[in-house]
């Protein structure tokens, strides 16, 4: 049994915990240099809070109709758009509202919230499942990792938005559907980086040594094995995160994620396309959030692969 | 260089045998029963009984899968439930819309996209560097139906009466019948039914005009090409540029491109010959990845133009549940994708032997 004397540990410990918390400390560092990481990094901040504080940023119920409303002055697309944005006093709905009378600005707000959910959590999934799957089939090797890998070349053999799409198909429309239909389009990508990282360092001393130790694999590859092929993951997922905004905004577009009355951005451009020519606001907004948000995500990942890829640091 | 094509090949059947068995799963992970999903609630007992023998859905499943592959192979994709005709002949007719879509676009992300990576690297740090980078930051974060609505708002309306002004939606201006070619060459009588090949090749607008030399119908299937190629070649377009920055400026650090500008071979002749086609190679990887970017931005961009294309029809069928299309044209896709991929992987075989020795 390998027992660790009172003075080798506390003092290792402390050393441990000093030199990762030092390499935290300069893998921020190293990221906030990257000004197009700390831009990405601003902009995701700012719509965290803004999903969290969305019922105090709003100025109305996101799915209340002013029709009919005592006191309301705003008009109602189709007639004249009138847009405290673009100089007209309307000082109640900044964005205006939309074609069932409802705040087009307080659901933009609470639009962030689906779409940040969205983003993280079908990423999230994505990540642990791909993740498990990947670290199995490399670790593990032969068969399995044959069938495993085989089997995410075929879910990388449909387009990932068609794929969605036919899952959707299946489960039924909805926004927690349409998650789980991202999600599993994003599986192969972690599947194949972990599978990827763990088949570098499989064979590597430090392992070795953890094997000769009599360590246990499922100790081997949560205490040494991911800690070393963490960081193309995030930077992988922070990008995904991005493109799984889009997705979901594009499945909901099409009718088949979030449904009516939610607030939603690609719902909410689903119900006003077919009022373009005439009202332009109620699409050019929620298109706006989307870029924004899908912008921040991508400079932050940018910027994070950048900064803690040692190939790319050389210089 | 024929084994490493083989071995290619080879490699995709896997693949394929898995798309056929998620497409033929499709069908039967579908919630209830089959013959419920398909013909709907109001089926009665002897419909359905009589669906399930006429499909061979009373079979187990692996003789159901034989089936299901026997037809495919022989080109049978069965018959649409909406619109009550083979698949194959729908196909055919809404393939080439999304064919030539997708060309177009690729055509205007590479066209555009390489040279404004070739500058962007070229004057690095520049304002126009930059620009460029931050307008390609924009251009992959932008939702792909956004762009196309904003497109024709901006072509459709606000530039109506000027010279600038395009069309928002369809594929020809309403009136306007491209003849098909083999009507014009006489290879098919009027009232005939022409063969699917031919009428695969007659719904290419452009290849048809140029077939049967109709400049009037020409200009009018191009101007009304033009926001659906942007709208879907965005995207590609920016990842191509800042691929073709990122592999120039790596390759343009090398010490023989130092050795032939000493050497004082002319700059331009630098950057285009000699960095340029050892530059390339990744994008050209880029370019093969990008084919399922374009067909998902079809499916998007088809539905806001109103163009009867692939990706539009299936979404339709989803809606209406019409799972035989669903199911054909899934599959199809699918396939395509493989074969685009196979086919890329082996131009890039043939441009960098290093991939296939290894």
């Amino acid at each position: 049994m390998l027992a660790l004397s009172p003075l080798q540990s506390e003092d290792q410990i402390q050393l441990q915990d000093n030199r990762s918390s030092n390499l935290w400390v300069q893998a921020t560092k190293n990221i906030l240099r990257y000004p197009s990481a700390v831009i990405g990094l601003i902009i995701i901040t700012v719509l965290l809070l803004i999903a969290v504080a969305a019922p105090l940023i709003a100025t109305h119920d996101p799915i209340l109709s002013m029709i009919g409303v005592p006191g309301e002055t705003g008009r109602l697309p189709g007639k004249v758009p009138c847009l405290p944005l673009f100089g007209c006093e309307d000082a109640i709905h900044l964005m205006g509202l939309d074609l069932n009378g409802r705040d087009l600005f307080s659901r933009v707000i609470y639009g962030t919230r689906s779409s940040l959910f969205v983003g993280f959590v079908s990423i999230s999934l994505a990540i642990a499942a791909g993740t498990i799957l990947g670290v199995t089939a490399g670790y593990v090797g032969g068969k399995v990792d044959n069938i495993i890998m085989r089997i995410m070349d075929v879910v990388l053999a449909f387009p990932a938005l068609l794929l969605a799409i036919s899952i959707v198909t299946i489960l039924g429309p909805g926004l927690l559907n349409a998650l789980i239909g991202i999600s599993i389009t994003f599986i192969p990508q972690y599947a194949r980086l972990s599978r990827a990282s763990v088949l570098s360092i499989k064979e590597r001393e430090f392992i070795v040594a953890q094997h000769a130790l009599g360590a246990s694999p499922m100790r081997i590859v949560f205490n040494h094995v991911l800690p070393n092929s963490i960081t193309p993951i995030i930077v992988q997922g922070t990008l995904g995160i991005g493109t799984a905004i889009l997705d979901a905004a594009a499945l909901s577009f099409l009718g088949l994620g979030a449904q009516p009355p939610m607030p939603e951005w690609g719902q909410i451009l689903s119900e006003s396309r077919n009022y373009l020519f005439t009202s332009p606001h109620l699409v050019f907004f929620p298109g706006i959030a989307i870029m924004i948000t899908v912008l921040g995500f991508n400079l932050f990942g940018d910027g994070m692969r950048d900064a803690l890829d040692p190939r790319l640091n050389r210089n | 260089m024929a084994r490493f094509i083989f071995r290619r090949i080879l490699s995709s059947i896997p693949v394929l045998i898995g798309i056929l068995i998620v497409t033929f799963a499709l069908i039967h992970a579908l919630p209830g029963d089959p013959c419920i999903a398909v013909l709907g609630e109001r089926a009665t007992e002897e419909i359905c009984e009589a669906y399930m023998k006429h499909n061979g859905l009373d079979k187990p499943l692996p003789v159901q899968f034989g089936i299901y592959i026997t037809n495919i192979l022989q080109g049978d994709l069965g018959d649409s439930l909406r619109f009550h005709r083979p698949v194959v002949e729908i196909l055919i007719e809404r393939l080439p819309v999304t064919i030539e879509l997708g060309l177009a676009a690729l055509m205007f992300a590479i066209l555009v996209g390489i040279p404004l990576g070739i500058i962007s690297a070229y004057r690095h740090k520049s304002k126009f560097d930059l620009g460029t980078m931050i307008i390609a930051n924009i251009g992959v974060s932008m939702p792909v139906f956004w762009l196309g609505l904003m497109l024709s708002y901006l072509f459709g309306v606000l530039l109506m009466d000027t010279p600038l002004t395009l069309p928002p939606s369809g594929r020809l201006t309403p009136g306007t019948y491209p003849e098909p070619f083999y009507l014009v060459w006489g290879w098919v009588i009027e009232g005939e039914k022409p063969a699917g090949i031919l009428v695969f090749i007659s719904r290419l607008n452009i290849l048809n005009c140029i077939l049967t030399f109709n400049g009037g119908v020409l200009v009018d299937a191009i101007r009304h090409l033009i926001l659906p190629a942007i709208t879907v070649g965005t995207i590609p377009l920016a990842i191509i540029a800042r691929m073709t920055r990122s592999s120039l400026l790596e390759v343009l650090g090398e010490d023989y491109v130092r050795t032939a500008r000493a050497k004082g071979v002319r700059e331009f002749v630098v950057v285009i010959k000699h960095a340029g086609k050892n530059s390339l190679l990744p994008v050209v990887t880029v370019i093969g990845l990008n084919f399922g970017l374009i067909i998902s931005g079809a499916v998007l961009t088809e539905t806001i133009f109103g163009l009867t294309g692939v990706g539009r029809t299936l979404v339709d069928s989803i809606t209406s549940r019409d799972y035989t299309l669903v199911q054909g044209f899934t599959v199809i896709i699918a396939m395509g994708f493989v074969l685009i991929n196979m086919i890329v992987d082996i131009i890039y075989g043939i441009v960098d032997p290093r991939i296939r020795l290894s």
